[in-house]
């Protein structure tokens, strides 16, 4: 299989010009369509810098990072918006959902930026929210839903847009045992049925275990890669 | 979605939106309040004129308007009035004799305007005869009966049934006086006009005046005043040798006046708009930096910034223009009210009387004038947006994600 991704050199330096913070630092990475790979580290080891950076949503200070043979460092801020919208779902720590949306508008609302029309949109929100569970839920606004549906709310929005990949970063950090649990469950069937790839940033030993590849950064390099 | 979604975020804070949902009610109906005031006054002040002084067309020898000389008179005067008063446009038709002159009583003199009319013609045409509040209009007195304001009756010292004496020029250029008994005592809209106007019978002037039957001025009230000027514009034609003016012609500075009213309102709202511009850009900077990791969230899924602009602007506008409806419903239940029982300001009667506005004014409310009013509201909303808007689109979502 072909790499999805692929980082060279890749580096982000905080204040270059007075106290040089290297958050990322020369990373060279690849990741394979259908992996499930973790980012591990501890704080400040440059996880979410390197997510970032391999989401487009911001600019490296070195290097390169390729999505399907793409260099996404390259491209204007409003194109790499629009390669985002196309390529990338994202799921956030703090979940992020619209907080005036119901959870099935808040899954439309990505397909609505694609123009997809509305009779597609509604039967595929049904259909992803039916998929992480929450069926019966469509209707709620995330301020009547708990921190675990939240989030699988976001996993659906992140799979509407039929990305070619995921970026999570930090998804259960917020998240009690039985939510993370049931997340994960989640992800890794979409990950083995689908054959979505994911790559997320994580502290949590029970995330780092079922992931099947484990990469881990400390001071903005990385220092092991392991396949299970 | 994108104005679903304005609509349910203007009521994230309920508070803060109402606050300027009234703002902008309260502005719009202020603007529109005080320009129905204005309206209505202006409106009074011009019927006011055609029916004390002006009428709606007046006809006059042109050699007249320049000098006022006894001498111009009008050429078959009483066979124009008597032709005019079979007019189907035309409501009424009175001549006039006029002349200045100086008035004169036991303590002092004051100079005057004298108006020599058919009463029974002029009370169709002017209001005067009902604005009598001593004595009456030209009843009770055999011969040089004379109708005077109050005003200048308390100038001159005088009473009702009191003799004054009128000196002026006569036609043959000599000087010539009479002696006049106060017949009645009329108070109209306008103070100076009430103090520098006197009437008297047309057949008791013309004898002293020596005009014979000679008019200076034709006055003509319309049945329908909207048709002044297609009216005035056949009179012109039937009658070239004559000066044929309509009021707005005699009066250019009500017309004017009445002119730049639309305009007057657009200032006027405009500035109140300005003001609370500042209330809308302070709100919605407020919402937009409250929510800076829902923007960066936004951009970070792929809301491109047309869109992002666009929804800030949606809600301002929607923000905003909630507003619209309750100042114009406001507006209207009030001016609507007002309108029927009138404002009193009987506690400035002296102040209004001297510019001729009436102690009561009712307020008129241009019903064409919410449309622009509305306009102007939704391009105030979306000016308020530019700057909150263009500060959300300077978020870098990576850091605007992880904002609290």
């Amino acid at each position: 299989m072909g790499n999805i991704i692929e980082s060279h050199r890749l580096s982000k330096t905080y204040n270059p010009d007075t106290i040089p913070v290297h958050a990322v630092n020369n990373v060279d990475l690849a990741v394979e369509e259908g992996e499930f790979t973790a980012l591990v580290g501890p704080s400040g080891s440059g996880k979410t810098t390197l997510l970032n950076l391999i989401g487009g949503l911001d600019y490296p200070t070195g290097g390169e990072v390729k999505i399907e043979g793409v260099d996404i460092t390259k491209m204007s801020e409003n194109k790499l918006i629009d390669f985002r919208l196309k390529n990338i779902g994202f799921v956030f720590q703090a979940y992020n959902l619209i907080p005036v949306l119901t959870a099935s508008e808040n899954v439309e609302f990505v397909m609505l930026l694609q123009k997809t029309p509305k009779n597609e949109r509604e039967k595929r929100a049904i259909e992803l929210l039916t998929e992480v569970g929450l069926k019966d839920k469509l209707n709620k606004r995330p301020s009547e839903l708990s921190g675990g549906q939240q989030q699988r709310v976001a996993v659906a929005r992140a799979l509407a847009s039929k990305p070619r990949f995921i970026l999570a970063d930090e998804p259960t950090a917020n998240l009690d045992s039985a939510s993370t649990e049931n997340l994960l469950e989640i992800m890794a069937k979409l990950n083995k049925e689908d054959n979505m790839t994911f790559i997320f940033s994580t502290h949590d030993q029970r995330v780092i275990d079922k992931a099947r590849r484990v990469v881990t950064l400390v001071d903005g390099k990385i220092i092991s890669d392991t396949k299970k | 979605m994108l104005f679903k979604i304005a609509w349910r975020n203007i009521w994230r804070n309920r508070i803060r939106s109402l606050v300027v949902i009234a703002a902008v009610a309260v502005g719009l109906f202020a603007g529109m309040f005080i320009m129905a005031f204005f309206q209505g006054a202006i409106n009074q002040e011009i019927d006011s004129m055609v029916q004390t002084q002006l009428s709606h067309i007046q006809f006059h020898n042109p050699a007249f308007i320049d000098d006022k000389e006894v001498n111009d008179t009008i050429t078959n005067a009483l066979a124009i009035v008597n032709r005019l008063k079979k007019d189907p446009n035309v409501k009424a038709a009175s001549g006039r004799l006029i002349t200045t002159g100086m008035i004169a009583s036991s303590s002092t003199t004051s100079g005057v305007e004298i108006h020599g009319i058919v009463p029974e013609d002029e009370k169709l045409v002017s209001s005067i005869s009902k604005d009598i509040i001593e004595g009456a209009y030209f009843a009770g007195i055999k011969k040089n009966e004379i109708v005077i304001g109050e005003k200048l009756a308390g100038k001159l010292g005088v009473k009702l049934h009191n003799k004054i004496v009128l000196t002026f020029q006569s036609k043959t250029g000599g000087l010539t006086a009479g002696s006049f008994r106060i017949a009645g005592i009329f108070r109209s809209r306008n103070s100076n006009f009430d103090q520098t106007t006197v009437f008297t019978r047309f057949d008791d002037l013309a004898v002293i005046l020596g005009t014979g039957a000679g008019l200076h001025e034709i006055a003509v009230a319309l049945k329908d005043g909207q048709k002044t000027d297609a009216v005035a514009l056949r009179l012109k034609r039937e009658y070239p040798a004559l000066l044929v003016q309509t009021w707005t012609e005699l009066s250019p500075q009500m017309s004017l006046l009445s002119g730049i009213m639309d305009q007057m309102m657009y200032i006027i709202i405009g500035i109140i708009l300005l003001a609370l511009m500042f209330g809308i850009i302070n709100t919605m900077l407020m919402a937009v930096l409250e929510r800076q990791r829902e923007f960066g969230m936004l951009m970070a899924i792929g809301m491109n910034k047309p869109r992002v602009f666009i929804m800030i602007v949606l809600e301002s506008v929607v923000l905003t223009c909630a507003g619209i409806p309750a100042g114009i419903l406001f507006t209207v239940i009030t001016v609507g009210s007002l309108a029927k029982h009138g404002i009193d300001l009987s506690a400035f009667s002296q102040a209004l009387s001297q510019y001729g506005f009436s102690n009561f004014i009712y307020p008129v409310l241009k019903q064409s004038m919410f449309v622009p009013v509305s306009l102007m509201t939704a391009l105030t909303a979306v000016l308020s947006a530019i700057y909150p808007a263009v500060k959300a689109l300077r978020f870098k979502p990576a850091e605007a994600i992880h904002k609290i």
